[in-house]
């Protein structure tokens, strides 16, 4: 008797020591909109996955289908259902605050994901962790002076107007030109949705209205590849340098096929791990910084055999 | 038999006083105001009336207009189609991803088979089943959707090889130096305006459409009529997904997302009624290029091309005031 006793007591003081020490944390996750681009689509396949591996991890996976309100009303839903962790993935980086904030008083930690909030909701989240899209600009900036040496005409196709990454994208590529290129010009931008068919579509009015394009910038490389389309079909291809960002398999083949001079690699799989990272940080009460940038080099024909081709 | 004569010249009757006076001045009126368009453009950009511009616009506006051809004839029918957009993606992502997995003709046949499909679905809710044409495609709009992304699991598809496939053709070929989209379209206009105003067939859409009581009393089959014309909209979906596929040689999830409006707004601004009954396919060709070359204008003037959903509905409510207008021979009214 005894005996048993005292085994039922070491196994509950066993299973409590574990417990201690593989603690599980409930980790819920509100997208922008998965299934709209491949990058979303991996990218959340990549957070089941990551979180899996863990362990000790649970997740609830909700997805905002691009619709702000919505978002709110799923922050509010995790709020309410008092998770350890909120990752948000903000369908809009001003009208999400509020919630954001919802959740800071609630006393749950928030870590924004990819795209950046506004400054205003800075103080209420943990920690942000995505691509520095400011520095991929630059960069992209950095490798249209390098094909051109110095000297053109360049147009833009930007990703979705009010999209922070847009926003950031172009200006982080207009700031390092005017800088560091002032031999370039930027003939015209034009916004195309992130969208390969606007792409195409708006390159083709380019082609018709300048008559000596050098290069093209692309917010992605879905715009790029479009524009690489029109430029072709009008047997003006060769004239003209392409540069894109987030690199697609479209945008990597190019690159193989000499067409399409280089891009920003950028992997879903990175940006999710990092994100569940991050909160994991948080939680485990590590001193972490308020801005996280994973890693998204340059990629050129020159370096393209370092680089797996991305499966979006 | 004598009801079926009756009705037959009831039809005719109201055909003739349709195509009447007002109705020929209002159709002047948008030949005259696509001619003011292009003029002012003109002014402003010395590339807009230049050759490569004009072809450019034509085989950009030609997808939206080989899809305006079969909704006008359902338009005319009495109903609506809003799940064209929705559609436009399925097809264009079945045709792209099955291009590689069973070759171009094998992607081609099955992608129409589907989509005419489709077509029956809302063609049988609506014609036999009798439910409202606006709610039934509002559904399917966003049903369809839903199918794309269960089918293609939210990636996007492409097509490998690129340069040596014959399905190139569609998107990007050209025939007598004239863009292969703009030769569909304009068939496709051709054929449909043909059938509309010279066979029976054609005369039994507009009894249907403008008097659907009269139309069965004279012996139509309206249910199979209005059946009919969703098989006729899905298959210009399908034409117009197979050159969209072929020019992008991908696709995205949401490809053909908001098309829907943009062919009503080609459709309204052409002056085909909403309400049935009355209009035509050459006039719906015109209000998809006045739409075409308004965003071409635009974009060549520098503005960012969404300003052309503001100037586009500003001008379609301006012409159905003007429209309305003349009807009824002064611009307000003046009882309430």
């Amino acid at each position: 008797m005894f005996h048993k006793t005292a085994l039922a007591t070491s196994v509950m003081l066993l299973s409590a020591g574990l417990a201690h020490a593989e603690e599980t944390y409930r980790i819920g996750i509100t997208q922008n909109n998965v299934g709209v681009d491949s990058y979303q689509t991996t990218y959340e396949s990549a957070f089941e996955e990551a979180a899996e591996k863990q362990g000790n991890v649970d997740i609830v996976v909700l997805d905002a289908g691009g619709d702000v309100a919505r978002q709110i009303g799923q922050m509010q839903d995790l709020i309410q259902q008092n998770v350890d962790a909120i990752i948000i993935w903000p369908t809009n980086g001003q009208a999400v605050i509020p919630a954001i904030r919802q959740a800071y008083k609630a006393g749950i930690p928030v870590v924004v994901t990819n795209s950046k909030i506004a400054e205003a909701g800075m103080e209420y989240i943990a920690s942000f962790s995505g691509p520095d899209n400011v520095q991929q600009g630059a960069s992209s900036a950095e490798m249209m002076c390098e094909a051109l040496d110095g000297e053109g005409q360049i147009v833009q196709i930007a990703g979705q107007p009010g999209y922070t990454t847009a926003m950031e994208r172009s200006q982080g590529f207009e700031e390092k030109l005017a800088e560091a290129c002032p031999g370039v010009e930027i003939l015209e931008t034009q916004p195309a949705d992130w969208n390969r068919e606007k792409a195409q579509r708006v390159m083709e009015n380019f082609l018709t209205k300048y008559d000596d394009i050098d290069g093209v910038y692309a917010g992605d490389d879905n715009m790029g590849v479009g524009a690489l389309n029109a430029a072709k079909s009008a047997g003006r291809a060769d004239e003209i340098v392409f540069i894109g960002a987030t690199n697609f398999a479209v945008g990597y083949e190019a690159i193989e096929r000499g067409e399409y001079y280089g891009s920003i690699y950028q992997s879903p799989v990175d940006d999710a791990e990092a994100a569940l990272q991050t909160a994991l940080d948080v939680l485990s009460g590590e001193d972490v910084p308020k801005m996280n940038f994973f890693e998204t080099p340059k990629i050129t024909a020159d370096n393209l055999s370092e680089f797996d081709k991305p499966v979006f | 038999m004598a009801s079926v004569e009756q009705g037959k010249q009831a039809i005719m009757l109201s055909k003739k006083h349709k195509a009447g006076l007002l109705n020929f001045l209002s159709a002047q009126g948008i030949l005259v105001f696509f001619l003011i368009c292009m003029f002012a453009f003109s002014l402003f950009s010395e590339q807009f009336l230049s050759q490569s511009n004009i072809m450019t616009v034509v085989r950009q506006a030609s997808i939206i207009g080989i899809i305006a051809v079969g909704v006008t004839v359902v338009i005319i029918g009495g109903n609506l189609d809003l799940s064209v957009g929705s559609m436009l993606s399925f097809s264009t992502v079945l045709v792209v991803d099955l291009h590689d997995k069973i070759g171009p003709a094998g992607a081609i046949i099955l992608m129409f088979v589907l989509t005419l499909l489709i077509g029956a679905v809302n063609g049988f809710l609506i014609g036999f089943m009798r439910l409202n044409s606006l709610i039934v495609t509002l559904a399917m709009l966003s049903a369809i959707q839903g199918l794309v992304l269960i089918y293609s699991g939210g990636q996007n598809v492409d097509i490998a090889n690129q340069s040596d496939t014959w399905f190139a053709f569609f998107g990007r070929g050209y025939v007598l130096g004239i863009a292969v989209p703009v030769i569909l379209f304009a068939v496709l206009a051709i054929i449909v305006q043909v059938v509309m105003s010279y066979t029976s067939y054609g005369r039994r859409i507009f009894a249907v459409g403008g008097n659907p009581a009269a139309a069965v009393y004279s012996g139509i089959r309206k249910n199979w009529c209005v059946f009919s014309t969703y098989l006729i909209s899905a298959f210009c979906v399908a034409c117009a997904a197979l050159v969209l596929g072929s020019r992008v040689m991908g696709s995205q999830n949401n490809v053909g997302q908001g098309y829907e409006l943009l062919v009503l707004a080609g459709i309204i601004l052409g002056g085909t009624s909403l309400l049935g009954g009355a209009g035509s396919i050459w006039k719906t060709v015109i209000g998809v290029l006045i739409l075409g070359f308004i965003q071409n204008g635009l974009l060549l003037l520098g503005y960012p091309y969404y300003t052309q959903w503001l100037v586009t509905w500003v001008i379609i409510i301006l012409a159905v005031w003007l429209d309305l207008a003349n009807k009824r021979k002064r611009l307000f009214t003046t009882h309430s």
